[in-house]
């Protein structure tokens, strides 16, 4: 369990830590690769012993999150660790230079922790969930030197797509999840009949699109825009091999409709992408014509029944196409391009990177006893013993003198010609190549354990397909060696060189008229912006800043009434003070002054006036007195 | 109905009669003076009376009857000195032409 | 309640009713104090009929002194003391006969709808009556008696005091 998670989280927390901090990215992000690597392995370990690991996730109602680690995902989690960081120690000397190294070792950690997520899937939802985010990141990774010419559209162009395959996997990850009422991989395997036909060729749409299949192709040749590092963990060992992982998984579900259509498909690619690379111009074009390629006698393999095949050629593909991504990666280096013209001779200026690049070719060759050999082996065994050998073998005979063939002529190239003196020691590039290259070489030992550990029994190859597989490759060497594309391909090698655009290929099918949509779209909200949104905005401005201006107005008016008003309340005021009030009041004193002068005349001084006056208050007084019974 | 009473009470209520009249309508400071004398004659006899005819064991109305004695000569002592003053001041006491407290 | 008591009472009282209008009718002066002399006089008997012995005494002779020194002040100060001119001396005279006769009417009308009944205790003697008196006017009316005292004490001083002529300041 902890190694589980330890695979997912330390690619995970070494991308955050990286893109936070912006600082010493290569330590941060080579210890969270190590730290993955030594999980994946322990994990492995632990699966191989016996150990069935699972993992649930609380997520959404009756959609948890399921990460499952058996022998298979735990495989491939190995395989992705390892190359994650072989590939990570190459970078550190490859972008040595480069300003924007953080926001490189972020985003590639991210799409680690993102393949493993995928990897190491349990259910349909977080599949989805990983393939989005691994299709994402190589967005970001495509278009990392996004300000030179051609890559922002080489990185649009693959993520556009993939995205258009991934609707096949939507569709089916929802028929199967429909159907068998459970998200959980394992349990929808038991899908039968037509709707596990219609997943099948879904599935096989969606791993055409991310595998590079034919016909959608094209876009792994541009995505080499992007730097070598870049080429070597993703388009060739991981996200492209994502398609074909999704198909081994599910294989089981797969009914032979839907079979057969993986191998035709699988077949036709390993041939015309094999002829793309024979015509390439360009290192890393060749090699990706490659990788598609040998991704085309995988879906052979899980087309002809036998899935294991195709992930041991998977595993040793990985190996070795990392190797020989690295090792042009260094060519690059020394010669500032990967256009073939200018790389000749670049190989013997560094023989031991060279060596290693001839290692990792003859591998890839099928040269025995180097890993692919084993695999290549297996795979025409599979296609030999089944039911549409017809069509599988001659298909996977002919990638093969194919991959013989361009790797011979990648070779003649880097040898011939002038050397120039290496600038300077790449030690770092050296260590991750090296260590590839001695996997690509030593991984066929490992595959007889792997089969017993996968609880899986290959044919045995006898001698006839190893013969067969031998003759193929060698012949394809000399081939490549001797003769010139020209030669070999004649008529097509134009067509081969610009990718066999059929009807203007998926350029005019799909791309162009997808962009045209895309610009008219952009035209139509410019309008309504323009339109609604702006001119209502500044039509509403407008009204309500007229509005405004009529309740000033309205307010102005109001405030001068209220003026008005209290300049005619104080007038009122006044008038009612002066009028009322003081004419109470001087009225009152004047009427008190009028009593008074009055009552003076009661005071005339004259004695018996005064006692007249004395006698009738007397009398008064004496009446109410004596009245005093009538009124109590 | 004690007619001794009615009669001393009602030779009473005639004397102050007689005397108010006096006392308000003559001019002469020593009439008015005389008028006065009059009412308070009148009171006597009023007091008496009540006394002999209704309360004759209470002494405390001759006691009364002492006082409006004493009363009625230092008024009358009075008077004549204002009436001297007067006579001293004006040459006559006659009340017509005291007008100096008018007002 | 006797016959004899009534009838000296009727007749000293209109004795003394008839010299009190004689008083204000006559224009001489000396007639007018010598009236109200017998006024007072027939007063005074009227006390000696309702048996207040000493009163009656008393009355008679403060007033017999009383009128004479009116009569000398009526000298001193009157125009026509002899009555000679025959001058009418009044004013607001009906004003006064008013007052006079209202007066008069209402004390009437009290004194005979009061309704005043005896019995009567007996009256003490003239001896009884002085002792009683005495002892009363010592006794329980001493402190009135003093503030009578006090009171003519004050009244002789401001006679007086004010008929004394004032004294010139530069006199000498």
């Amino acid at each position: 369990m902890i190694w589980l998670s330890l695979t997912i989280l330390a690619p995970l927390g070494a991308g955050l830590t990286t893109l936070a901090l912006r600082r010493m990215p290569e330590a941060i992000a080579l210890t969270g690769a190590a730290l993955g690597l030594a999980g994946a392995i322990a994990l492995l370990a632990g699966v191989a012993g016996g150990a069935d690991v699972t993992a649930t996730l609380p997520f959404l109602p009756d959609l948890p999150i399921r990460l499952v680690a058996n022998p298979l995902t735990a495989t491939l989690a190995l395989v992705v660790a390892t190359v994650a960081a072989m590939v990570l120690t190459y970078a550190a000397g490859y972008m040595s230079h480069d300003p924007e190294r953080p926001r490189f070792f972020g985003t590639m950690l991210m799409f680690v922790a993102a393949m493993q997520l995928l990897v190491l899937s349990g259910d349909w939802i977080t599949l989805l969930a990983a393939w989005e985010m691994i299709g994402f990141a190589s967005y970001l990774l495509i278009g990392f030197w996004h300000r030179r010419k051609g890559v922002p559209g080489a990185a649009m162009r693959a993520f556009l797509y993939t995205r258009t395959a991934d609707l096949g996997l939507y569709l089916a990850a929802f028929l199967l999840i429909g159907i068998a009422g459970t998200s959980e991989i394992s349990a929808t395997l038991s899908t039968t009949g037509t709707p596990a036909l219609i997943a099948g060729l879904l599935l096989l749409f969606a791993a055409m699109g991310k595998s590079a299949q034919v016909p959608m192709q094209d876009w792994l040749m541009r995505a080499m825009a992007g730097p070598t590092p870049v080429s070597a963990l993703l388009h060739s060992a991981t996200l492209v091999a994502a398609g074909a992982i999704l198909l081994i998984r599910t294989a089981p579900m797969l009914p032979g409709g839907a079979l057969l259509a993986i191998g035709i498909v699988g077949g036709a690619t390993a041939v015309i992408a094999g002829l793309m690379a024979l015509a390439a111009t360009d290192l890393k074009r060749l090699l990706a014509a490659s990788t598609a390629s040998q991704y085309g006698l995988m879906l052979i393999a899980v087309g002809a029944g036998a899935p294991v095949a195709a992930l041991l050629h998977l595993i040793a593909h990985a190996a070795i196409k990392s190797a020989l991504f690295l090792g042009a990666g260094v060519f690059q280096h020394d010669r500032e391009s990967t256009d073939l013209d200018t790389l000749a001779g670049a190989g013997r200026a560094r023989p031991g990177i060279f060596a290693g690049f001839v290692l990792a070719a003859l591998a890839l060759a099928g040269l025995p006893p180097l890993a692919a050999f084993y695999s290549k082996d297996a795979i025409l065994a599979a296609a030999l013993d089944s039911p549409s050998a017809a069509w599988f073998l001659p298909l996977a005979l002919a990638g093969s003198v194919l991959t013989g063939a361009y790797m011979g002529r990648a070779l003649k190239v880097l040898w011939s010609g002038t050397p120039e003196k290496p600038r300077d020691k790449v030690p770092l590039m050296a260590v991750g190549m090296g260590v590839l290259v001695i996997l690509a070489a030593t991984l066929g030992f490992a595959f007889k354990p792997l089969e017993a550990m996968l609880g899986a029994h290959l044919a045995e190859p006898g001698w006839i397909v190893p013969a067969m597989g031998l003759a193929v490759g060698l012949a394809g060497l000399a081939l490549g060696w001797l003769l010139a594309p020209a030669r070999l391909l004649g008529p097509l090698l134009a067509p081969a060189r610009n990718g066999f655009p059929l009807a203007g290929g998926m350029d005019a099918l799909v791309v162009r008229p997808t962009l045209a949509l895309a610009r008219l779209c952009d035209r139509l909200d410019a309008w309504i912006i323009r339109r609604v949104v702006l001119g209502g905005i500044v039509a509403g401005t407008q009204a309500l800043s007229r509005r405004i201006e009529r309740a000033e107005d309205s307010l102005l008016a109001l405030l001068n009434a209220v003026g008005r008003l209290n300049l005619s309340l104080g007038l009122a005021s006044l008038r009612f003070d002066r009028d009322t009030i003081d004419r109470a009041i001087f009225g009152l004193v004047d009427r008190t002054i009028a009593l008074g002068t009055r009552a003076r005349r009661l005071q005339s001084g004259l004695i018996h006036r005064e006692m007249a006056l004395t006698v009738a208050g007397i009398a008064l007084v004496t009446g109410v007195l004596l009245a005093a019974p009538f009124y109590f | 109905m004690i007619p001794e009473l009615m009669i001393a009470l009602s030779v009473g209520a005639a004397l102050f009669g007689v005397g108010l009249y006096g006392a308000l309508s003559q001019t002469n400071l020593v009439m008015i003076i005389m008028g006065v004398e009059l009412i308070l004659a009148a009171a006597l006899l009023n007091l008496v009376a009540f006394w002999r005819y209704l309360h004759p064991d209470v002494t405390a109305a001759k006691m009364f009857v002492l006082i409006v004695m004493a009363v009625m000569a230092v008024e009358m002592a009075v008077g004549f000195g204002i009436a001297i003053a007067r006579f001293r001041s004006r040459g006559s006491v006659e009340m017509e032409e005291a007008r100096e407290l008018r007002g | 309640m006797s016959l004899a008591t009534a009838l000296f009472l009727a007749f000293f009282g209109t004795a003394a009713i008839w010299f009190g209008v004689v008083v204000f009718r006559t224009h001489s002066m000396v007639r007018s104090a010598i009236a109200l002399l017998f006024s007072q006089t027939a007063i005074g008997a009227m006390f000696l009929v309702m048996q207040a012995e000493f009163l009656g005494v008393l009355q008679i002779m403060m007033m017999a002194t009383e009128m004479s020194v009116m009569a000398i002040f009526m000298v001193m100060f009157m125009m026509d003391p002899g009555g000679m001119g025959k001058m009418d001396m009044t004013h607001q005279k009906r004003l006064s006969l008013w007052a006079g006769g209202i007066g008069l009417v209402a004390a009437l009308v009290v004194i005979w709808t009061a309704g005043w009944q005896g019995p009567v205790p007996d009256v003490p003697g003239a001896d009884e009556q002085a002792r009683l008196l005495g002892r009363e006017l010592l006794g329980r009316s001493m402190f009135i008696f003093e503030s009578a005292a006090l009171m003519i004490l004050t009244a002789m001083i401001a006679a007086t005091m004010v008929a004394i002529a004032p004294q010139e300041k530069d006199s000498q």
